[in-house]
């Protein structure tokens, strides 16, 4: 695929690495597996089938801990999902998506409690929401919040934006903390997700020793969302997003209304991170507003720059690989490494790791991680094709494609069999292109 | 082909860019059916008064009337929506999305674009996809067998002058009473600017659109124009048919005289 191309230009130090991963990849697609690319199996639907069924027997294969771990990538998945709606597909580069979190958080907190505090500081008492009432309210919050956060910036791109969301973001963070009815520092506690009567017997959500069910609420919420959001993408709506993160003047030209457009990216985003938020709390039973950094922002932003921005498989995968990291692999590693006689032993050449938590360096890696993907592989793990062009195309001036069509278009008969996009390969594209495009 | 009746009226338009005045009291009346033209050498004003027109710029003074009505100040998606379409003098595709699409996005103004429709997708949004797709597609087979066959192909993988034509597919997608063409020739050889000019009287013919064109190359507007206006410094100086524009004194002087001396 993009591998020839990239082997020009970056940093020559990183050549060999780049050559390795070039051949590593190569070799995948060559991988032949009846008479199709290995990766041909892996990719689209068929990934999402996969990953459904692991997915779903995931709980049953692992102890708690790690079914709880699995909660937490599921909520974050959610939120990368939403994430990539504001920036992947309509273009505006939000660094405070933390605050839809927050939103989602502090409605199931305060709002499961059965009481208000009015303005004269009185105690009122209203009637106690369910979570399964506050899961869409939490969501309509924190829409109207993303709309709250839209309208102001409408005239805002790029950089300016950047900086007003990340303000808002920890503007929602100080907010709470300054609230006596947020609990200010101290936070909230908040009720787990409730047990559900249903005729072939109860089914607990909030079992802090077994978060099997919790865990399958998560995955169909993650279920359901990725479907809405391919719904989103592969519409009017979807078109009209990709058309305005294009060229804004253009869209509008097209008839494109900008700022509905902008809004309901924005709504639809926050929307998503809200839903985060209510599962989140209802999974960890207090949260204090000194948990809503900046960093959650940014790890999420991170998320989808890895898996590769717009694409819907693609911030799946970086939101479970980012999260895997810091949910299982660093403590493993912590285990592996005070474990090692190499560091445990007093005098050992590696004893100064002793005392050493890699959770304390977990932004040090994910600095890493992130660098190394922007020298291997910018697209991201699996990119959208339309932002796979826009990285081809800033890296290579004259792209080979172009020049393609243009001598195609000069011999003139042959360009009835034109079908697709030249340097498009099968294993690119997630299947929901193939598929809803037209549909 | 003009029936007389007027479409468009720019009465006394000005707009000031700070002390300078791009646009200055410019008055045209374009009727129904007509293909007019608006020439003037380089930073006359022509693609600011289009910019009014279409709601990229809000006027100084003067009015914008559309049958009658008011656009000025209108956001340009609303100028589209009352049916004025326009292309752009540097090309404006959507590069990272295909033709087709392309297309589509040209027909938004007459889709559904709410979450509901979106999410549930009813018969009426299905149907509203359908009719645009079918639109989109007749409209490339307007342009020929050759830009259906390029229908999935990324617009900026397309030549020149085929990016021409998908813009001004786009802007028909929406069914504008006018079409405002900014340089549609621009940078095409002799054979492609007679194409151009053969698919801008197709459209008029087959759509019964109002074209506003602006163009350098004199040959084709002498040929193709109904009624020309002639802009310098932001003034209109002349306006007439054609011929009566190839006669004018203080044309020739202004426009084609400078040229005439540059060349």
């Amino acid at each position: 695929m993009s591998a020839p191309s990239r082997s020009k230009g970056g940093l020559p130090l990183f050549q060999p690495i780049r050559d390795g991963w070039n051949a590593l990849v190569a070799r995948l697609e060559k991988t032949q597996l009846l008479g199709r690319s290995l990766l041909w199996y892996i990719t689209g639907w068929r990934l999402g089938i996969i990953a459904l069924i692991l997915a779903v027997i995931y709980p049953q294969m692992f102890d708690d801990s790690y079914v709880l771990a699995g909660c937490i990538i599921a909520i974050y998945v959610l939120l990368a999902l939403g994430l990539n709606i504001v920036v992947g597909y309509a273009g505006l580069l939000d660094l405070g998506y933390v605050a839809f979190f927050v939103i989602g958080n502090y409605t199931y907190a305060a709002l499961s409690r059965g009481y208000l505090v009015n303005s004269a500081k009185q105690v009122v008492p209203v009637p106690v929401l369910s979570f399964w009432w506050l899961l869409p309210l939490g969501a309509l919050f924190a829409g109207i919040a993303g709309v709250l956060l839209g309208a102001p910036t409408l005239r805002l791109r790029g950089d300016y934006l950047a900086i007003v969301t990340l303000g808002f973001g920890e503007l929602s963070r100080i907010f709470v903390l300054n609230v006596p009815y947020f609990g200010a520092a101290n936070g909230l506690n908040a009720p787990p997700a409730p047990t559900v009567h249903t005729p072939l017997g109860d089914v607990d959500f909030g079992n802090f020793i077994d978060h099997t069910n919790f865990y399958y609420l998560t995955l169909a919420l993650v279920v359901i969302v990725t479907l809405l959001v391919n719904l989103l993408r592969n519409s009017s709506l979807g078109r009209a997003w990709v058309a305005m993160r294009e060229d804004e003047t253009a869209a509008a030209a097209a008839g494109v209304n900008l700022v509905r457009t902008k809004l309901l990216a924005f709504a639809t985003g926050a929307a998503i991170g809200g839903i985060g938020g209510i599962l989140n709390v209802a999974l960890v039973p207090s949260i204090t507003p000194d948990q809503f950094t900046f960093n959650i922002s940014i790890s999420i932003l991170v998320m989808i720059v890895l898996g590769g921005i717009g694409s819907i498989p693609g911030v799946i995968v970086g939101a479970i690989v980012l999260k895997l990291f810091d949910q299982i692999l660093l403590n493993n590693l912590n285990d592996y490494v005070h474990g090692s006689p190499l560091v445990s032993n007093p005098g050992a050449p590696l004893h100064f790791l002793a005392g050493n938590d890699f959770n304390q360096e977990k932004f040090l890696l994910y600095g890493l991680v992130l660098l190394g993907m922007i020298l291997l592989r910018p697209q991201g793990i699996i990119p959208d094709r339309r932002r796979q062009r826009e990285i081809k195309e800033a890296s290579s001036v004259e792209s080979a494609s172009a020049v393609g069509v243009l001598a195609i278009e000069e011999s003139g008969d042959t360009l009835a069999g034109l079908g697709s996009a030249p340097d498009v390969t099968e294993y690119v594209g997630p299947g929901s292109d193939a598929q809803g495009r037209e549909g | 082909m003009a029936d007389g009746q007027t479409l468009l009226a720019v009465n006394h338009l000005t707009k000031q860019f700070g002390g300078l005045a791009a646009v200055d009291d410019v008055t045209l009346d374009i009727k129904r059916g007509q293909i007019f033209s608006i020439i003037g050498p380089n930073g006359a004003g022509k693609t600011t008064v289009f910019n009014l027109i279409t709601g990229i710029y809000k006027p100084t003074k003067g009015e914008i009337l559309l049958n009658g009505r008011s656009i000025a100040g209108k956001t340009p998606d609303v100028v589209l929506r009352n049916g004025i379409a326009r292309t752009f003098q540097n090309i404006r595709l959507f590069n990272n999305m295909t033709v087709l699409e392309n297309v589509l996005v040209g027909q938004h103004a007459k889709l559904y674009g709410d979450l509901i429709s979106v999410i549930f997708r009813p018969p009426y949004y299905r149907n509203a996809e359908k009719r645009a797709l079918d639109r989109a597609m007749e409209l490339l087979a307007f342009f020929g067998p050759q830009m259906v066959a390029l229908k999935d192909e990324y617009a900026s993988n397309l030549s020149y002058a085929y990016r021409r034509r998908v813009e001004v597919a786009r802007a028909m997608a929406s069914g504008p009473q006018l079409l405002l063409l900014d340089e549609p020739t621009a940078g095409m050889n002799d054979s492609e600017t007679a194409e151009a000019v053969g698919y801008i009287r197709r459209l008029r013919e087959q759509y019964g659109v109002t074209v506003l064109l602006i163009e350098h190359k004199l040959q084709v507007t002498m040929n193709i124009s109904d009624q020309i206006a002639v802009l310098d410094y932001g003034k209109k100086i002349a306006e007439g048919v054609p011929a009566e524009i190839q006669r004018n004194e203080q044309v020739i002087e202004a426009y084609l005289g400078r040229k005439a001396a540059t060349a």
